[in-house]
């Protein structure tokens, strides 16, 4: 099985189950069970990008979003949780008119990105190596990989400030 | 159709269902997880175009790198309001928070 190759069945497969996951976030009432198909949903994407011969990208997308934007999710609905039952409590009422709008807009879309005239693509994924990544990161892109460490730092100084208890 | 078309096709669903949790759900909490499953579409549609255009050389692997550090922050904000918002209201229904409207 030669890398970068496209495997219809495994494709299928990651597909569904991302897709499967991602209804499960949007319809499950509870949303505990909602957190759990969004996990599932970034295992199964982690598993797209395995598919698009970018391993670094599914290793990071486990560590960042399955490992740590999941927990905090879990905090902030430990922290928030109501228990009650109907479907007006989870749906709100401009719900009905949003199902077609989702629909036609992927309908949408689609048809565009079939029917495009795209710049030249490859049926094999060239995917950009390790050593690449680092010396982009370290010399094309210093500048922004230098402001997206000054906006995490001012995140989580934010997320501190807004979150701790008022001491009286 | 190319291979990259299916990967654009899965993106662009993805981006849909997260687009109607946004707009249908009421716990805020929620709306921030259906909002994770868009970025995660563009990703996924930024991670395609990278493998597959050769004249992309890769470069949407750095954008996908940058947009996952940035929804880290996002999300931890976001929040870090939300429960703000819920010690002071009690409620994380979104279509309760109404003092700014006019």
């Amino acid at each position: 099985m030669p890398h970068g190759d496209f495997h219809p069945v495994l494709f299928i497969i990651v597909a569904v189950w991302v897709l499967a996951c991602g209804v499960g976030v949007v319809a499950l009432r509870n949303i505990v069970h909602s957190a759990m198909a969004m996990v599932a949903c970034f295992l199964g994407v982690a598993a797209a990008y395995v598919l698009l011969d970018a391993g670094l990208l599914a290793i990071i997308q486990i560590l960042v979003y399955v490992g740590a934007i999941s927990v905090v999710v879990l905090f902030a609905i430990m922290l928030t949780e109501q228990q009650r039952t109907g479907r007006g409590f989870y749906f709100n009422r401009q719900s009905i008119v949003a199902l077609p709008l989702a629909v036609a807009t992927f309908v949408l879309v689609t048809v565009v990105l079939v029917t495009a005239k795209m710049p030249p693509v490859s049926s094999h994924a060239h995917n950009v190596s390790l050593a690449g990544i680092a010396s982009g990161l370290f010399n094309a892109y210093v500048f922004p990989f230098e402001l997206v460490s000054i906006v995490l730092l001012s995140a989580m100084v934010g997320a501190i400030v807004l979150a701790r208890k008022e001491i009286d | 159709m190319n291979p990259v078309d299916w990967y654009l096709t899965l993106a662009t669903a993805l981006f849909c269902v997260g687009a109607y949790g946004v707009l249908a759900r009421r716990n805020v909490v929620l709306i921030v997880m259906s909002l994770e499953l868009m970025l995660n579409a563009v990703n996924l549609a930024l991670a395609a175009f990278a493998d597959f255009m050769p004249g992309a050389a890769g470069r949407g692997t750095f954008f996908v790198l940058f947009i996952i550090t940035l929804a880290a922050a996002e999300v931890t904000v976001g929040l870090a309001i939300i429960v703000a918002n819920y010690r002071n209201r009690r409620s994380v229904q979104a279509d309760e928070f109404s003092e700014m409207k006019g």
